[in-house]
């Protein structure tokens, strides 16, 4: 296909899902400048494979472009071992910068800030199967296909995100992540 | 009967109503008669609804749609920005407003309230376009002959006026003089109308003054359509791929006469 035809089709099947892409990407990498830079790359890639997108849910589709783009962002800019996705414990043990963050803002008795930050504080692997489900509503096997991993998967990640929100969204809670403090990476001491 | 992990991956799933069938009715029996079973749903089920209730959607921002915008091969997109701009600004608007109606049941009302708006709003724009350039046109015109600054250069000579624009714009306007009687070109200037820079040229006919604004088009040939715009003659065609917009505070017959004339002179170039 011609430029001017996968131009109308990328303007057709992709820029309507901008927003979804903005969000899904502010929310894996958890900076404005990141997220666009990541969003770019991934409608470039989009708008150069588009001629091959043959699903039905372009969205879906768009969001697994989304979502490598800001994978590959993050391996190639944070340092080894700071975020693990295809290990939920080593997931589990990152502390990140946000995870003080609920706690703090709880103080201000902000509901949304505190939603927020505890949505930000979860690690990678919980967070982007959550946002996905909670933001964009999308089935297990679509988040499935996103995130590359088995439905079953998605299922277990998904209701850990949960369990992990309701410690720190509940009355008085400590923050999330101090429940599992091990210092360690992949099980390494 | 199972881990506690497996459980909660099951109610995780059934709040969701991503189990199959069997497995969901079974969840229900059970929470029938299981007082706590049915407040660990209610639980996931609140969380869940301030989740998406009370969490930060982020929209794309201005910035980052405009640097989408501009993955366009460069050539198709010039024609479609300027031929539709706002369609499919309203799309985009449309799309996040759904969006918001989907998922933010609180926000709906606001939400439709502002989508009728948008919508109002985008309709009312392109139909007013055409009117607001009619209105520029007219302001421009009064605001030159009112101060003193009808021209930037001031010459009779086309030959002298087209070179001096064409040096300030990013376009050479065709420059042409009327062979009317009580005619003369007095130059030309630079403005601002539609979003770019323009040439005017101005030309005094009797005691009238006539300003003629010439930019790039991108549609085809058109012919004049005349208008009058706040006591003002306005008259606007597209030849020879140049919007001409040319106003003027003659009366209608003479500016009719002024128009051919232009029209002409413009065909015999």
């Amino acid at each position: 296909m011609n430029d001017e035809g996968n131009w109308r089709r990328f303007e057709a099947l992709a820029l309507p899902h901008a927003d979804a892409a903005y969000n899904l990407a502010k929310w894996l990498l958890r900076n404005d400048h990141d997220a666009q830079d990541a969003v770019q790359d991934a409608f470039v890639r989009a708008l150069r494979y588009i001629d091959t997108f043959r699903g039905e849910n372009a969205r879906a589709w768009l969001l697994q472009v989304v979502r490598n783009s800001c994978f590959t962002w993050l391996k190639e800019n944070r340092p080894a071992g700071q975020t693990s996705i295809d290990d939920e414990e080593a997931a589990l043990e990152v502390p990140g910068p946000a995870a003080q963050e609920p706690q703090a803002i709880a103080a201000r008795q902000d509901e949304r800030a505190r939603i927020d930050a505890a949505i930000a504080a979860l690690p990678f692997a919980f967070r982007e199967v959550l946002v996905l489900r909670e933001f964009e509503d999308l089935a297990y096997k679509d988040i499935a296909r996103i995130a590359e991993i088995p439905i079953g998967t998605v299922m277990s990640r998904l209701a850990r995100a949960r369990a992990l929100l309701r410690d720190a969204l509940a009355p008085g809670a400590r923050p999330v992540l101090r429940e599992v403090p091990r210092p360690t990476v992949n099980g390494r001491a | 009967m199972t881990r506690p992990d497996h459980d909660a991956e099951r109610l995780s799933a059934f709040v969701d109503q991503e189990l199959d069938l069997q497995s969901h009715l079974a969840i229900e029996r059970e929470a029938a008669a299981d007082e706590s079973l049915r407040q660990r749903i209610d639980e996931l089920r609140r969380l869940r609804q301030s989740i998406r209730e009370g969490a930060t959607y982020h929209a794309a921002p201005s910035e980052l749609r405009a640097r989408l915008a501009r993955l366009a091969p460069a050539a198709p997109v010039e024609t479609r920005a300027s031929q539709m701009p706002r369609p499919s600004a309203g799309r985009a608007a449309v799309d996040a407003l759904s969006r918001w109606l989907a998922w933010r049941p609180l926000a709906a009302s606001f939400a439709f309230a502002a989508l009728v708006l948008a919508t109002g709003n985008v309709a009312w724009l392109r139909l007013q376009g055409e009117e607001r350039l009619a209105d520029d046109v007219v302001a421009s015109h009064v605001r030159a002959s009112l101060g003193q600054h009808v021209v930037d250069v001031a010459s009779s000579d086309h030959h002298t006026v087209k070179p001096w624009l064409s040096a300030r714009l990013d376009f050479s306007p065709p420059v042409i003089e009327l062979s009317l009687p009580d005619s003369t070109f007095l130059g030309g200037r630079v403005d601002y109308l539609d979003g770019r820079p323009v040439a005017a040229l101005v030309y005094r006919q009797g005691q009238h003054l006539v300003t003629s604004f010439v930019w790039p088009a991108s549609g085809g040939d058109t012919d004049p359509a005349f208008a009058r715009q706040r006591g003002f003659e306005t008259a606007h065609w597209v030849r020879g791929g140049m919007n001409r917009w040319v106003v003027s505070d003659l009366n209608r017959n003479e500016f009719r006469i002024v128009v051919e004339a232009m029209r002409q002179q413009e065909a015999a170039r």
